[in-house]
């Protein structure tokens, strides 16, 4: 047992003491924020001045006009200054080809010399066909094209109930079917929109795989160093293989610790801090970061997820014999922890569907998926009720992950022991199975 | 500590590496192994250490079996060396000791002396990539006995040091001997092995072929070599009779002698063509007794003990 603490005191002393951890430290949360989420965020954020925009309109039904006086009704986040200002409307007579095409000349130029956001094109007939009318942008925010195309319905409507033989008043049709906006909020009366928990999801999962496959590939390194320099002869001749494998696994895993630790610090100074660091982050992310249930879970599945990848990892060391050999092979180990990213997508549309809730239950996966499912499957994320729905799923998923994480610390140790001394030729699968069975 | 092997045997795939050898390691001696490359020299002390087990016999210190325990009383100089790179070498040797078992406050008080006595102390807290490879090497000798250990194997140790090294290191070995510590060493270098061993072990293809201390080995061949210091052209030497094979050395001659051989006759038969500086009846040099026990050819083995040198 001293001797793993010897191996624990050495490798956490080489990690932390370099350079590159401490550096790391604010690089990841800052990289993180700049490649992964900050451009999802900026997308679903409101503008923070008046876009401008420009309107050619050949409908000959004055739908330009009415779209610009819709458009008032959008403020910016100080109630007063509005959202969106057209600033030129082409109002064109239908089958005045000539003009049309000059007026969405001199737009498209505006566009692309960045003098207004988007420009419409209304034809005539757009209460018929979708066809006649366009939206010209470069940049597409979500939240805009459902705002025009809820005035633009709201328009097309009314001039089909103009043109109808419906004997009823047009506002009081246009009032019976009016379009819904769904508000979403939880048991506690809060409301938790799906932007804030994809961003929060996506804080966790992505702090979850930067540590394993970052430390996963330091232990790899450290065994293949060893290894090859021939260290692993004096080093097995004074602890065992077991040993050894286990103060790596757990010595870098206190490196892990330390900086988890630090993050959330970081992460508490911004939430509980005062003034611009407050303001900074937003209150429905804090909500989902700071809370107890998915925060005990995230260090749950970070430590085990870590545990199991980097075992594995280290048992990858042992069995090559050079780092560029490993590359062939850190591919699809990673992949296991990238493959949920990349599925993360349906399974937070459906975050209990049998793929959704069947995958999350297999180890490899739990870490990302799982933690994906706990954020999105409670409607609120402020109340989780003990042992039933998500809560009893995330307890099983992370109990499997346990017992997976030991049946692969077991059966590396048995391999470990006989790859780390193997030279040359690397050794083929069946040879692998003989040594977990000798 | 007293190190036996008893019927040791190794085979990989279909080649014998170690066959029914048995060796009882006396306390406090120098005990060299040697044979040409590919004896068996290194599975030998892999399997002494633990690194790979033998298919059968055992390996016992003080009448019982190995393990890690009594490994941490022995410090092992690997055949091909490395140390980690990144750690200084003040670090390096904390670690490697800690991992034997000795603590740090003790390791701390040995590391100067030691490095002082290597030449290596104002380096003491720079990256062991900053070194020499002979520097390294000297650094990993000491990492293999700072922890005082009771036996100390060193396997190819001489390989890669230049010969002022060579010297210190012998003398640190000497050091050692008298303060009771069992050192065990395998080389090819005879020359290295006679100067220092107390007991010899000559493996050949995996058996043992030749054990006992210096002077029985030598005595078992008997007075059958004459060291001859000449000037001039000895180049007819080798037609004389009574001489069955002649090995030059830079300075003098060793004449392996027929049986029955008459020396004096050898004797006039120089006088008489060239200046005799000297002319001794001497107890063959290990490097011979090597030769004709291992029948190896002796161009080959000057090759690789060259290269060895370097």
């Amino acid at each position: 047992m001293s001797k793993i603490w010897v191996v624990i005191k050495c490798e956490y002393a080489q990690v932390v003491k370099k350079k590159s951890f401490i550096i790391s430290i604010f690089l990841i949360p800052l990289l993180m924020a700049a490649f992964g989420i900050l451009p999802a965020l900026l997308a679903t954020k409101s503008a923070s001045s008046t876009q401008f925009l420009g309107v050619v309109d050949q409908s000959g039904a004055g739908v330009g006009e009415e779209f610009k006086s819709a458009l008032k009704r959008y403020k910016l986040d100080d109630g007063e200054t509005p959202y969106y200002e057209i600033d030129n409307i082409f109002i064109i007579t239908p089958g005045d080809s000539e003009a049309f095409v000059s007026s969405v000349d001199s737009l498209t130029k505006a566009l692309n010399d960045e003098e207004i956001k988007y420009f419409l094109i209304f034809k005539p007939g757009i209460e018929e066909a979708d066809s006649n009318m366009a939206l010209v942008t470069n940049s597409e925010s979500f939240r805009t094209i459902s705002r025009f195309e809820k005035v633009i319905s709201h328009i097309a409507a009314t001039m089909r109930l103009k043109k109808s033989n419906i004997n009823l008043g047009v506002d009081s049709v246009l009032a019976l079917t009016r379009r819904v906006d769904l508000p979403r909020r939880d048991a506690q009366g809060d409301s938790v929109d799906f932007e804030t928990k994809y961003f929060a999801s996506m804080i966790f999962i992505s702090l979850i795989m930067f540590v394993i496959i970052g430390y996963g590939q330091v232990i790899m390194r450290s065994v293949i160093e060893e290894k090859t320099s021939r260290i692993m002869e004096v080093l097995v001749s004074s602890i065992t293989p077991f040993q050894l494998m286990l103060g790596k696994v757990f010595g870098l895993g206190g490196a892990t610790l330390t900086q988890l630790f630090i993050w959330i610090l970081m992460g508490a100074a911004l939430y509980f801090g005062s003034g611009a660091f407050a303001v900074a982050i937003d209150p429905g992310i804090a909500k989902i970061v700071f809370n107890p249930v998915v925060l005990t879970f995230f260090c749950l599945f970070l430590i085990f997820g870590y545990l199991m990848f980097a075992t594995l990892f280290a048992l990858l060391g042992s069995i090559v014999n050079s780092e560029k050999e490993a590359q062939n092979f850190v591919m699809p180990l990673t992949m296991l922890l990238v493959v949920p990213f990349v599925i993360g997508i349906a399974v937070i549309q459906e975050p209990n569907s049998t793929m959704a809730r069947t995958l999350s239950m297999i180890p490899f996966f739990a870490p990302t998926l799982m933690m994906m499912r706990i954020i999105f499957v409670a409607p609120s994320v402020t109340e989780y009720s003990f042992f039933s729905g998500i809560l009893g799923e995330a307890i099983l998923s992370f109990v499997l992950l346990v017992v997976a994480t030991f049946f692969v610390i077991w059966l590396s140790s048995r391999i470990f022991r006989i790859g780390i001394l193997m030279y040359g030729k690397r050794p083929t699968l069946p040879e692998i199975i003989k040594w977990v069975r000798y | 500590m007293h190190l036996e092997l008893e019927n040791i045997r190794k085979v990989y795939d279909q080649k014998v590496a170690v066959d029914r050898l048995s060796l009882s390691v006396p306390r406090g001696v120098i005990y060299g192994i040697i044979g040409p490359n590919g004896a068996g020299k290194t599975t030998t002390i892999r399997m002494i250490m633990n690194i790979i087990a033998p298919d059968s016999g055992n390996i016992m210190f003080d009448g019982k079996k190995a393990d890690i325990s009594f490994l941490e009383r022995v410090g092992y100089l690997p055949e091909e060396r490395g140390l980690y790179k990144k750690m200084t070498l003040r670090q390096v040797i904390t670690y490697m000791a800690e991992l034997k078992g000795c603590p740090r406050k003790t390791t701390a008080g040995r590391i100067s002396p030691w490095l002082e006595k290597m030449g290596l102390i104002e380096y003491i807290d720079q990256k062991v990539e900053e070194l020499s490879k002979g520097m390294q090497q000297k650094l990993q000798f000491i990492t293999t006995i700072i922890h005082e250990p009771d036996i100390i194997i060193l396997d190819e140790l001489f390989s890669g040091l230049d010969p002022i090294n060579v010297e210190l290191i012998k003398g640190i070995l000497m050091d050692l001997k008298r303060e009771g510590k069992t050192i065990l060493f395998s080389t090819h270098v005879m020359e290295q092995a006679e100067k220092l061993c107390d007991n010899i072990c000559m493996i050949l293809n995996g058996t043992k072929v030749l054990d006992g201390t210096m002077s029985e080995i030598k005595s078992q061949f008997g007075k059958n070599s004459l060291h001859v210091e000449i000037k001039g052209d000895g180049s007819f030497i080798s037609e004389l009779p009574g001489v069955a094979s002649l090995t030059e050395y830079s300075n003098y001659l060793e004449i392996k002698l027929a049986e029955n051989a008459n020396t004096q006759l050898i004797l006039s038969k120089l006088v008489e063509k060239v200046e005799v500086r000297r002319f001794e009846i001497a107890e063959p040099s290990l490097y011979e007794i090597f030769i004709s026990t291992a029948k190896v050819d002796p161009k080959e083995l000057e090759d690789e003990a060259g290269a060895a040198n370097v």
